[in-house]
């Protein structure tokens, strides 16, 4: 009815003749109605699907086994099945309903695995999960299918820890590796190129080899991966700058804190890891301009040693500033280059010259480093104002 | 109908899950372990009792870590450890041998009746029926009081 005032006030105001009008009613008048629940009938289910639940509850203990598995069962299809209609019938969202049953598949497992007196802790129900949301966003492609299935991922590595075995692990990378292989939209290559990285870093404790260096390694590792991928590189190219950026300064952090002679170091591997290194860099001429700066980590090894450990800090600084200057030069946006900056001077001001200095002296060079900040800020500012007017 | 293939393959999981306890009841043998209870309920799993034993306790020669033992009844009717070794063998449970106590996952909980968790615990002689199948696995299938014994 409401249409029908508007069109009648638009046609005296002379904005529209009448033929318009009346081919618009008509036209709307053929559009399907959309279909409405009834708000009594919504209550009476709400208290209905109560009423069913408090049942079953009251009699759960003295249920048989099977019939306890086979009830959360029958709720999962019910949802499945609303999933369905709400599909064909095109009522409210069926992935809703799918979500819902995705969750009973997950009380199903609880209510399994706890019927037979086991304990849910290094149990089936992250992988299920993880491999069943799969299963859903490949065959709806619904990307919040993709985040259960990250989230579930990320709670397989982290539930299994120390406990995850050649073959747990061999399964996590192969079902990483077909998602990120298979992925076409950003949201899903950006989750599974996270989960890949995981499982890079989550092969270490495998194989027991105890070692400082293995961050760099997994990251050079997923990176070179990455590279066969020139399309979906592009896209989970922040995340691996960003992790470059954060291990730089954890490793400056770390030195920075611990006693140098805590530090297990191998002579081989460090310099092993400096030829990875290059290899990397190798790919900045090929096509991947980026990749430069991440290959800068390669010589993280062989400053981690007593006599070269102030390289690190020099490494550090020569990154945050040369990559600051290039974004600008470039006329890239400078705030993720201004931010590890700042980052790396906190740190190296921080961790190296707390208890190094008088309280006085430290605040006094404190107030000068930030005046100095603010001030290369304040250019680079002015410098891009005038740049764009 | 194709959009049905998830769920029937979740279901099948389910069942395949089920199928696995049930067989170890098929074909396992029954065993009764003495069992003493320790800090019950999980707020979020609902109530259950944690179980030790006092007669998984090796002899100071076995090895520790990860290891495979298996059961035999004791002359009073309770099992006790027949073979313990660091390798598998056929129809071993694998536990862990920590501070001479052995544990194995299966066995260090029992989910109970709602309300009956405090009252096992009180009792402290308890007793867990299990079945152990050729294979291995476990299915724990009643906690009871244990009987007076003279």
């Amino acid at each position: 009815m409401e249409l029908k005032h508007k069109l009648h006030s638009w046609q005296d105001e002379g904005l529209i003749d009448e033929s318009t009008v009346e081919k618009i009613l008509a036209f709307e008048s053929k559009q399907p109605k959309p279909l409405k629940l009834p708000l009594l009938m919504i209550i009476g289910l709400i208290f209905f699907s109560l009423a069913v639940f408090s049942f079953i509850a009251a009699n759960w203990q003295e249920m048989p086994d099977v019939l306890r598995i086979t009830l959360v069962l029958s709720v999962m299809w019910l949802f499945y099945i609303l999933g369905h209609f709400s599909e064909t019938k095109k009522i409210g969202h069926p992935i809703l309903f799918r979500l819902i049953g995705l969750a009973m598949f997950a009380a199903s497992i609880v209510v399994t695995v706890q019927t037979f007196h086991f304990s849910l802790f290094n149990s089936y129900l992250p992988w299920a999960i993880f491999i069943a949301a799969l299963g859903h966003y490949w065959y709806w492609r619904q990307f919040p299918y993709a985040i259960v299935a990250f989230m579930f991922g990320l709670q397989v590595l982290f539930t299994s820890g120390e406990n995850l075995g050649w073959f747990q692990w061999g399964a996590f990378l192969v079902v990483s590796v077909v998602w990120f292989y298979f992925s076409r939209t950003g949201i899903s290559i950006s989750f599974s190129w996270i989960l890949l990285f995981g499982a890079g870093l989550a092969l270490w404790p495998v194989v027991e080899y105890e070692n400082v260096l293995w961050p760099i390694w997994t990251l050079f590792a997923v990176v070179a991966f990455t590279l066969s991928f020139p399309e979906k590189e592009r896209i989970a190219r922040p995340f691996y700058m960003i992790i470059g950026g954060l291990q730089l300064l954890v490793y400056l952090a770390v030195l920075g804190e611990t006693q140098l002679s805590f530090i297990k170091m191998n002579v081989v591997e460090s310099i092993a890891l400096s030829i990875a290194g290059l290899v990397i860099l190798g790919f900045y001429y090929i096509r991947f301009k980026k990749i430069a700066w991440i290959s800068s980590l390669g010589l993280v090894g062989i400053l981690l040693y007593d006599t070269s450990a102030i390289g690190l800090a020099i490494l550090a600084e020569v990154v945050a500033l040369t990559y600051l200057v290039n974004e600008h030069r470039k006329d890239r946006s400078l705030a993720p280059g201004f931010v590890f900056f700042i980052l790396v001077q906190f740190v190296l001001y921080f961790i190296y010259a707390w208890g190094r200095m008088d309280v006085s002296l430290f605040f006094l060079i404190g107030a000068l480093l930030l005046f100095a900040l603010s001030g290369i800020a304040w250019r680079i500012n002015k410098k891009k104002a005038g740049v764009s007017s | 109908m194709k959009s049905f293939l998830i769920p029937a393959l979740q279901t099948l999981m389910i069942i395949l899950i089920a199928l696995s306890f049930f067989a170890t009841s098929w074909f396992g043998e029954e065993y009764v372990l003495r069992a003493e209870p320790y800090d019950p309920y999980d707020p979020f799993y609902g109530e259950y009792v944690l179980l030790k034993y006092p007669d998984l306790k090796p002899s100071d020669s076995a090895p520790g870590g990860d290891i495979f033992f298996s059961l035999k009844e004791g002359d009073d009717g309770y099992a006790r450890i027949d073979r313990i070794d660091s390798e598998p063998f056929w129809g071993a449970i694998q536990g862990t041998n920590y501070g001479g106590q052995i544990t194995t996952s299966q066995l260090e909980q029992y989910y109970v009746e709602q309300g009956t968790g405090p009252g096992l615990e009180e009792a402290k002689d308890l007793a867990l029926t299990l079945v152990v199948a050729p294979w291995g696995a476990i299915r724990p299938t009643f906690l009871e009081k244990r009987p007076e014994q003279n």
